[in-house]
């Protein structure tokens, strides 16, 4: 991706996108002028893109690898809470304010929010006995760096990269833009952390692993040449060795040197210019991609009365083929049009295939759990056995959402593709019979392939509503309090020798059944909460794409109609009006050709 | 008849049954056990520091260390008369083995054995530290991918296997409760099975968890505390003791040398010395006129690390410390390794006798169950009768039912419960709560008082069952007590 000419050095990314602002703006005001308040509304979602552009940067990594101390030196003031001991227990999101101010956000629904005092903010965030519902927190800091949308998200490293947890962050990664994965100079990078690290590459394709505590150990070139190796095995991830608290001192003394020895200008460099400026780029460019598309639509509006006036003699046949491109459009509306059985047919395979692929995972665990309770005493094992299970579920419902996640986007393409292949032949009609020079410059080509664009996009836009919380994770905890105590353990200080052997056979018989039966009872609640997900998942997705393509048909066949009506009003006209009317229209169409081209340029 | 006395004389009954069935040899082995110093493992994952800890156990740089993974071979350290290395391979004769000791370390010549068909090594070394107690060195334990494994919960039940190890030191570094690796920590069954008896568990590599911080050692305690009220915690360990144990180790085996070097790092005014520790890299590579070469200086980080070294230049700015030995003796008890040895004394060293004799019937069981004779019935009927009544045996079931959370009641009570059986160490004082150098008269009072109220306990109707049984034991408890302290006054 290109760097936009404009992208300033300093990380403020707001002035990155002002171009394409200018450019939406100026689409919206021609809709207006053109009576297209559909098209106008359109673009006015796009603007709003434009002026939230919320990128996010998720720091994940293991327990205590100092996660939170890099987001401290890398925004030069305390913000999350660090400490020795006790870990952060709730993702943070820090993003850009003006003051500083702390919201608690509670898992409740709708979500209930609680302004509370910044200094406070380590009692909410850091974990503790009792179990609050806090299901995230908002921080807002007045950083520069953030000033360009830039929202840093500080995650728990609680329960290790196997965990329930691990695998609640690793869908947080699926929507984010980038991420941080923290690592110590302790050691080289473990098994559970490449494999993390692989499923976040897989899932996110900006990752960046940050060697921490460098400072400390004298080893660190070689535990960071160790894990350049090993990086290289997941797909050559850049590696940035750093010292959190020689950037704290470098940010309190103002010393540039000491900040260049802290390794932060790299990272720094990172945040802004590949995730910033290059998010700011991405999203200019979707936004002209917009105006591209709105633009053809009004020229194709436009043209045909054009035709129709600069062609007298013709402009019965013309309006003949803007009846049938008229009666196409129509179809494209109706549900027997292609995309929308295929949409229809592919939504029920979906739901079936990833519930298939769910409950074949879940008959997997359980069975897998059953030999391993089989070989071991549940009551030396629960807890243990408890975490085990939980995380193994939280992998494989991360697998089958990424399962569901691909397959929706194949929907969304071949949908995209059905539409754009019918479409395409309803505008190709408008354009064949286009005489003048203006238009066989720059063949009408109906750009409804904002499929390829808009195609995975549609899908994430269905999904980040669903997994926005990552729901399924939150209650994964909640559900497995199964208890196998007390159990009569005493009873070998009671019953002395004798049958004292075949009684703890006894008992350990019945742990085992009891804790099948916990077990089971728990995949099933599991199964049935996650099957009941997937399914409104996946109608949430339907529901999207159904709704954008209606708008995209609703919308051609107003284009349609009123270059209809514009070419069936030229027979009316005198020869006087009629030369008026072309050239205003010759100007009107040269100003849409201007914008589409400037549009062009950026997408 | 003691628990050793009554041990032995199963032995002998078994010795008369199995003569001549080709298990005399093991079990003259098991008799041995008994008169051997205890045998102590120290276990944890791979990278916990557990050859850092052994060495500044020894006192002395037997085991070989590295930053990378080291040790591959289960290594029995004995004290002996002479310096010797002897291999047991898998299958085999065990063999001696040549061996070269240049600069600390030993290194073993394998003499073209594969490590993995090495079953174990073992080291004859004359030290004062190993007469005590014999120290198993264990790999880390392996993989993540390892399933779920098997542990025995049951303290002494008859289908408990034997174990090498009399006791264990489990080694963590500083994890989530919650944390799989964690609880895998204590998986490692090669050499003994963890459990609250048995069991200390010690938070490794505790100067890292501050980053090297002067009051990194405080926060390590605040851990090592906490851990050791976590319930998964307290089933399969006594309690946490935190230890820096590079740290540890230099002191244990510190040279006048590095005294001197670091008196030069000390001379430096504040500011200066400030800056020069702030990192490794700067220690090594700033301030030239130190008058150290950047290979000593490495070779101080390597022995020291940046906490051991700010710790000692601190400690010898402040000039209290004036020679290389009170200073080596202040880096021990600042280390954390004075703590663990006095909590390995009062643990394991005073129950070492119930502790051999446990492992001596558990072997005693496992053969005679698995290799029936004519008799062997009998020996296996002896050793579960020693196992189900001797009173020290008790003391340890109620101890783990206690510490498995199953034993319900007032937690004042509970604690009391816990240390009259000796859960926290088998001192009258200890057991009765009273300061070390309380009176006799004092001591007696108290059990005596003890012992009404565990009595009432025991009786009163209103007790749970489960705390009624263990209350019996804790009357028994405070009749040895009385019964010893009478003794010791007549």
């Amino acid at each position: 991706m290109t760097q936009p000419a404009t992208a300033p050095a300093d990380g403020a990314a707001r002035p990155a996108t002002a171009p394409a602002g200018a450019l939406v703006d100026l689409g919206i005001k021609a809709c207006a002028a053109y009576g297209r308040e559909d098209l106008a509304a359109r673009l006015g979602k796009a603007r709003g893109g434009l002026d939230d552009p919320a990128v996010h940067i998720v720091v994940a990594g293991e327990f205590k690898q100092g996660k939170s101390s890099l987001i401290n030196a890398l925004l030069g003031m305390a913000v999350c809470p660090v400490d020795d001991d006790v870990a952060t227990a709730v993702p943070t999101f820090v993003r850009h304010g003006a003051d500083k101010t702390a919201t608690l956000v509670y898992d409740d629904n709708p979500p209930r929010r609680e302004q509370v005092d910044f200094a406070d903010l380590r009692r909410h965030v850091v974990e503790s006995d009792q179990g609050s519902r806090v299901s995230r927190v908002d921080v807002t800091v007045p950083r520069k760096i953030l000033a360009g949308g830039l929202v840093m998200v500080d995650t728990p490293g609680v329960g290790g990269l196997g965990s329930a947890h691990a695998a609640a962050g690793l869908a947080a990664i699926s929507v984010a833009d980038a991420v941080l994965f923290v690592t110590d100079a302790a050691q080289e990078l473990t098994r559970s952390e490449v494999e993390f690290l692989r499923q976040a590459h897989e899932l996110c394709p900006t990752v960046v692993c940050v060697l921490t505590k460098i400072d400390f150990y004298p080893a660190w070139r070689r535990i960071r040449d160790l894990n350049a190796s090993h990086l290289r095995m997941v797909g050559d991830l850049p590696l940035m060795p750093v010292a959190s608290p020689l950037r704290a001192r470098a940010v309190r003394a103002n010393d540039q040197a000491l900040n260049t020895e802290s390794g932060f200008p790299d990272v720094v460099k990172f945040v802004q210019e590949r995730v910033g400026g290059g998010a700011a780029t991405r999203r200019s460019a979707d936004a002209a991609a917009e105006v591209v598309a709105v633009c053809d639509q009004l020229v194709s509006q436009f043209s045909g009365e054009r035709d129709a006036l600069a062609d007298p003699a013709g402009a019965q046949r013309i309006v003949e083929d803007l009846n049938s491109a008229k009666r196409r459009v129509e179809e494209l509306k109706t549900a027997a049009a292609r995309w929308n059985v295929t949409l229809n047919d592919g939504t029920a395979d979906l739901t079936a295939d990833v519930d298939f692929d769910l409950r074949d995972r879940i008959r997997k665990i359980t069975s897998e759990a059953d030999d391993a309770i089989d070989e071991v005493d549940p009551a030396d094992m629960w807890p243990e056995m408890e975490e085990w299970l939980r995380a193994r579920i939280s992998y494989d419902l991360l697998g089958n959402y990424t399962y569901l996640r691909r397959r929706a986007t194949e929907l969304s393409e071949q949908v995209a593709t059905h539409f754009h292949e019918a479409s395409g032949e309803a505008v190709g009609l408008l354009k064949v019979y286009n005489p003048t020079p203006l238009v066989e410059e720059r063949p009408l080509e109906h750009r409804i392939e904002l499929a390829k664009m808009t195609a995975g996009k549609q899908v994430m836009v269905a999904l980040k509503s669903a997994y926005g919380g990552a729901l399924m994770f939150t209650m994964l905890g909640s559900l497995m309090g199964v208890a196998l105590g007390p159990i009569g353990i005493g009873i070998g200080v009671v019953m002395g020798h004798r049958g004292l052997k075949d009684e703890k056979k006894r008992q350990l018989e019945r742990r085992r059944a009891q804790a099948k039966n916990a077990m089971r009872r728990y995949c099933d609640e599991i199964s049935f909460v996650m099957g009941k997900d997937s399914r409104d998942t996946v109608r949430r997705v339907q529901r999207q794409l159904r709704d954008h393509y209606t708008g995209l048909a609703e919308e051609l066949n107003r284009s349609t109609a009123t270059a209809l009506a514009g070419a069936s009003d030229t027979a009316k006209r005198t020869q006087a009006e009629r030369q008026k009317r072309l050239k205003d229209l010759d100007a009107e169409l040269t100003r849409l050709r201007q914008l589409r081209e400037r549009a062009a340029k950026l997408s | 008849m003691t628990l050793v006395e009554r041990t032995r004389a199963a032995l002998t009954r078994a010795a008369t049954v199995y003569r001549g069935s080709g298990f005399d040899q093991r079990i003259a082995e098991v008799r041995e056990r008994l008169d051997e110093p205890l045998r102590v493992a120290i276990a944890g994952r791979v990278k916990s520091g557990k050859s850092t800890l052994l060495n500044a156990l020894i006192a002395d740089r037997l085991a070989p260390t590295d930053a990378g993974e080291c040790t591959r071979i289960v290594t029995w350290y004995r004290d002996g008369h002479t310096y010797r290395v002897t291999l047991h391979p898998r299958s085999g004769a065990p063999r001696q083995l040549r061996f070269t000791r240049d600069d600390g370390a030993i290194e073993v010549d394998l003499g073209g054995t594969r490590p993995e068909d090495v079953h174990s090594l073992d080291i004859t070394w004359p030290s004062q530290a190993l007469r005590g107690a014999t120290l198993i060195d264990t790999p880390g334990i392996g993989s993540l991918s390892e399933r779920v494994s098997r542990r025995a919960w049951e303290l002494l039940a008859p289908d408990d296997e034997e174990t090498p190890a009399d006791a264990v030191l489990y080694l963590m570094r500083h994890l989530h409760a919650k944390d799989l690796e964690f609880l895998h920590a204590f998986h490692d069954t090669e050499v003994s099975r963890p459990n609250p008896v048995n069991a200390i568990g010690v938070l490794s590599r505790a100067d890292e968890i501050g980053v090297g911080r002067l009051d990194a050692m405080a926060s390590a305690r605040r851990i090592a505390t906490r851990l050791a009220t976590d319930a998964n915690v307290r089933r399969v360990v006594q309690t946490v003791v935190p230890v820096a144990g590079l740290l540890a180790e230099t002191a244990a085996t510190l040279t006048e040398t590095e005294v001197r070097q670091l008196r030069a790092v000390a001379a430096l005014e504040v500011k200066p010395a400030e800056e020069l520790m702030l990192t490794a890299d700067r220690f090594v590579n700033t301030l030239p006129e130190l008058g150290l070469t950047s290979i000593e200086r490495e070779a101080l980080l390597a022995r020291f690390g940046l906490y051991g070294i700010r710790l000692a230049s601190t400690l010898l700015r402040q000039g209290a410390l004036t020679t290389a030995t009170a200073l080596a003796r202040e880096l021990t008890e600042r280390s954390g390794l004075t703590d663990l040895q006095e909590v390995l004394g009062s643990l394991f060293f005073e129950r070492r006798d119930v502790l051999k004799a446990r492992s001596a019937l558990l072997a005693l069981d496992s053969l005679a169950r698995s290799r029936p004779r004519p008799g062997s019935p009998a020996v296996a009927a002896e050793v579960e009768e020693i196992v189900a009544s001797a009173h020290p045996f008790n003391e340890l079931r109620v101890l783990a039912t206690l510490r498995a959370g199953w034993l319900g009641g007032k937690p004042a009570v509970v604690d009391e419960l816990e240390r009259v059986i000796g859960g926290t160490g088998t001192a009258p004082h200890i057991r009765l709560d009273l300061p070390p150098d309380a009176a006799a008269g004092q001591l007696r009072s108290a059990a005596s008082e003890a012992l009404l109220r565990w009595q009432r306990r025991a009786e009163n109707p209103m007790t749970a069952h489960e705390m009624a049984v263990a209350a019996r034991v804790a009357v028994r408890s405070c009749e040895g007590l009385l019964a010893d302290l009478n003794g010791r006054a007549r």
